[in-house]
């Protein structure tokens, strides 16, 4: 096992991977940006270290900056978090390079794993179903046209690197297809570095459901249910349950069965999640995997009574999973609220400012992953994730019963944040019956469904 | 982007014509962008046989050194080569005058920057936009440009007369010497940390005197 790990991260996820690493009793270094020396995480941490200025590519995302600090610190491994370099197969290289570990899939697996459309077709290989798409990346207009005009309109076009809705748009004719391109390659070039794009098959009402895995090195590898991502705002999750509405336990079975199949097979290592479409008559479609640690993960915590961070933590430090599928029992429904810095009323702008009250709900099946406090300064520079509120219940029922509560009873002052969208959405008709695909704040649009919840 | 092999067009059309087009289409481009997102100063790539080493221009060590004032949409070559270029009395985030406020803000820098440990920012310290009396009580300071192990360079003895930008030591990251520079004119008063020692970013490292401009020449 590792000694000491270094934190390459901030937020609420710099903390969640401090609290693995006492539990687990190995020792954390907590590496910073400047515009994070005051943060939670830093105060909490016996021992951090500022690796650079606030521009994240110099701190967060600077990979000398990041070994040098491990190497400098004494430690062993390097834990990623979410975003920034989690995913990059070139820093896991140079990790290995400089005889650390880094706390994820091994450089060949996240390299085998990179490309999107590479993953679909080596995932359907073994027994996934994929929506079909483009043969390979677009080369040009011409091969475009002719790719979508095959799969049929609407179709979506797709950047081969990255996430987030960044380079994405769905088009219903060749002539938007045509202008789409150009928009979507210079928003994938400057997100991502890379420009290349695919088509994927559109499909109206879709829902997202997601499966978590683990695998350890020898092959051997455990599902732990599935979340349900569908309450979306263009491509961007803000609120996740399990388990899902949209398949029967027949249905939900057989697709996390096939998912851990798949990705064994696949020779995938550590924890990741694959993530499906699943179209109105509930067939399930793989899209694509994540080979980290999600922000939703705490979801599936709450069914599982596992700790998935500091099993991604032993994994990477070869050791065998030491529980099989029957260890895995999942009880009752959890849900996860994502608190951001966002303001709903004014197409979800993000903001800054200084945290002036805070309060973190709590009761029975609560837990709240927030690195806030009352007098800290969110900085301009990051995503705007303030935190996550998940709820658990014995069942669905009493899982929304709690989250109503828990959103009434948290507290974030002097800060804007999507609070409101939220129990907008918990008192919505569409989520109670669990019927939410991932099109519906877009479609009806978050101002409706403010307006909706104040009526009430 | 210069390389040390340059698997170029004709080599293109000798053995291993589908790999060297794999290289070229699909491998060199994504290597080049993730050189520029990555700020590491060398990539090196096995593919096969082939063996691919891209570098940064001029080094990556004027890159790495370089205030991080330039902003997100000077992204890449553009971005590098601007700031890349020789900078002799470069501007450092902490020091007297009004110049130093003006850039605090982009920098998101403090008065004082704390030493390696917690990092906890200096409470005592404070928020006054105007950071002149930090400074003149303890007199303009050389930061850590980097996190790495710091090395003092010959003028980094007390009673030195120094120029500002004029380099004072380096921290070593990964084996990529940072230069330490003089922040102002002056005479170095202190060094704060001793060599071989790590440090963090943003660290105090040389204490000096601030001489007016035209005495120190």
């Amino acid at each position: 096992m590792f000694s000491k790990i270094l934190i390459a991260n901030r937020g609420e996820i710099a903390l969640r991977i401090l609290r693995a690493c006492r539990t687990m009793g190995i020792d954390a270094v907590v590496a910073y940006s400047e515009a994070d020396r005051d943060s939670l995480a830093v105060q909490l941490a016996d021992e951090a270290i500022c690796i650079g200025p606030p521009d994240a590519r110099r701190s967060y995302l600077s990979v000398p900056a990041i070994i040098s600090a491990a190497v400098v610190t004494g430690c062993d491994a390097i834990h990623p978090g979410y975003g920034f370099l989690s995913e990059d197969e070139t820093f896991a290289e140079v990790v290995r390079a400089h005889d650390l570990t880094f706390i994820g899939p091994p450089p060949e697996v996240l390299d085998r794993f990179a490309s999107k459309e590479g993953t679909r077709r080596l995932l359907g290989g073994f027994g996934l179903p994929t929506i079909p798409g483009s043969v390979g990346m677009i080369r040009d207009d011409e091969h475009a046209l002719a790719e979508a005009e095959r799969i049929g309109y609407p179709v979506l076009i797709k950047p081969s690197a990255g996430g987030g809705g960044k380079g994405m748009r769905m088009v219903r004719t060749p002539r938007e297809l045509e202008s789409a391109i150009k928009v979507c390659r210079s928003e994938a070039k400057s997100a991502f570095g890379d420009d290349s794009l695919y088509l994927e098959k559109w499909l109206d009402d879709t829902r997202h459901v997601e499966v978590q895995v683990a695998v350890d090195r020898y092959g051997h590898g455990v599902q732990f249910g599935e979340r349900d991502c569908s309450v979306q705002r263009r491509h961007q999750k803000i609120l996740e349950e399990g388990p899902t509405t949209a398949l029967t336990p027949a249905a939900r079975a057989e697709l996390n069965e096939r998912a851990i199949r798949a990705v064994v097979a696949a020779g995938y290592e550590n924890v990741g999640t694959l993530e499906f479409l699943v179209d109105a008559e509930g067939k399930a479609y793989f899209i694509e995997i994540n080979c980290r640690i999600q922000v939703e993960h705490a979801v599936t915590e709450m069914l599982t009574g596992m700790d998935l961070v500091a099993m991604q933590i032993r994994i990477a430090a070869g050791e065998p999973l030491g529980i099989t599928q029957a260890d895995v029992q999942t009880r009752g429904h959890a849900i996860e609220f994502r608190i951001n810095a966002e303001d709903p009323a004014h197409e979800f702008r993000p903001g800054a400012g200084i945290v002036e009250r805070y309060h973190a709900p709590g009761g029975p099946g609560i837990r709240m992953d927030s690195h806030l406090f009352p007098g800290y300064e969110v900085p301009p520079f990051y995503d705007s994730l303030l935190g996550k509120l998940v709820v658990w219940g014995p069942d669905r029922a009493t899982a929304v019963e709690r989250g109503r509560a828990a959103l009434d009873e948290l507290v974030v002052e002097g800060i804007v944040t999507n609070v409101e969208i939220h129990k907008a959405l918990i008192t919505s008709e569409t989520f109670l019956e669990g019927r939410m695909t991932t099109n519906l704040l877009d479609r009806v649009g978050s101002a409706a469904f403010l307006a909706a919840a104040a009526r009430t | 982007m210069p390389q040390d092999r340059d698997p170029g067009p004709d080599a293109a059309r000798t053995a291993n014509h589908a790999g060297i087009e794999r290289l070229m289409d699909t491998l060199l481009p994504s290597l080049i962008a993730k050189l520029a997102t990555l700020h590491v100063g060398e990539l090196e790539v096995r593919e096969g046989d082939w063996h691919v080493r891209l570098r940064h221009p001029a080094g990556v060590d004027g890159d790495l050194g370089r205030r991080a004032g330039d902003r997100p949409s000077q992204r890449g070559h553009a971005g590098h080569d601007a700031v890349g270029a020789p900078a002799p009395a470069r501007t450092t985030p902490v020091g007297p005058g009004p110049s130093a406020a003006a850039t605090a803000s982009t920098n998101g820098t403090q008065p004082a920057l704390a030493p390696v440990g917690p990092g906890r920012a200096v409470d005592g310290a404070p928020a006054h936009e105007d950071g002149s009396g930090q400074a003149t009580a303890h007199g303009p300071i050389a930061l850590s440009p980097a996190v790495g192990i710091f090395q003092p360079g010959s003028a980094a003895i007390a009673g030195t007369r120094v120029r500002a930008g004029e380099r004072l030591g380096a921290v070593d990251m990964l084996g990529i010497p940072q230069d330490v520079l003089a922040p102002a004119d002056g005479i170095v008063t202190s060094i704060m940390v001793e060599a071989g020692t790590a440090v963090e970013y943003g660290q105090e490292l040389v204490g000096i005197e601030a001489t007016a401009g035209s005495e120190a020449r």
